[in-house]
């Protein structure tokens, strides 16, 4: 298995911190984006 | 990059090899940019999905977000026709207001996760919320959890594969 990488994804001038796994060639083209929550709401 | 709800969902489908994208909206982590109050954070989502899409070629793909990442995450769903369903676990509805709740709205397949113990995404009021939305859509209740579902991270974990696999199979 392959691990995953660090990368970080532009959004005009914001880079985007993030975390990709590829997964196999059976389980594409489906891909899965979890969104985290926010340290600034709700104490998280 | 961690906390303890996305990593569990995060892994399962990294145990499953399957691929998967999280991300730390901007200003937080070592992400750039400042918090802008939701407008920023939706085109964030955007710009990881161009992300999927574009340079990854996915043709499906499932969005799961978490409090704060569910409100926003799953409020793109209409962004692309690639985006098959939605996951919202604790959806803070009344602390996020009415505009989330709209913009989720979608006639794709949605499962929400609530803890019967959150007090932050207020359990008393989910009913309410969940009766809002259009069919297809189910809910899981995760007897004991709160809103931060300490030592329920594996079984909101299952629900979320489980979810996925609905949806692909």
């Amino acid at each position: 298995m392959r691990g995953t990488e660090k990368i970080f994804i532009r959004n005009n001038d914001i880079r985007l911190e993030a975390e990709f796994f590829l997964g196999s060639k059976e389980n594409l083209p489906t891909a899965t984006l979890v969104c985290h929550p926010h340290p600034q709401f709700l104490g998280i | 990059m961690y906390n303890n709800v996305v990593s569990g969902i995060f892994n399962i489908f990294i145990q499953n090899n399957v691929s998967c994208l999280r991300f730390n909206f901007r200003g937080v982590g070592n992400s750039t940019g400042e918090h802008s109050n939701g407008m920023g954070e939706l085109s964030d989502v955007k710009a990881c999905i161009d992300f999927l899409v574009n340079e990854q070629k996915c043709e499906n793909l499932l969005i799961f977000g978490y409090s704060y990442g569910a409100a926003i995450g799953c409020s793109v769903v209409k962004y692309s026709k690639k985006i098959i369903g939605y996951c919202a676990i604790s959806f803070p509805w009344d602390f996020m207001g009415p505009d989330f709740k709209d913009l989720s709205q979608s006639e794709k397949p949605k499962l929400f996760i609530q803890g019967n113990r959150d007090t932050l995404a207020v359990y008393e009021n989910f009913e309410n919320h969940y009766n809002f939305y259009l069919e297809p859509k189910k809910q899981r209740i995760i007897d004991g959890a709160d809103h931060f579902y300490s030592g329920y991270e594996q079984e909101v974990a299952k629900e979320a594969y489980e979810f996925y696999r609905s949806l692909i199979d």
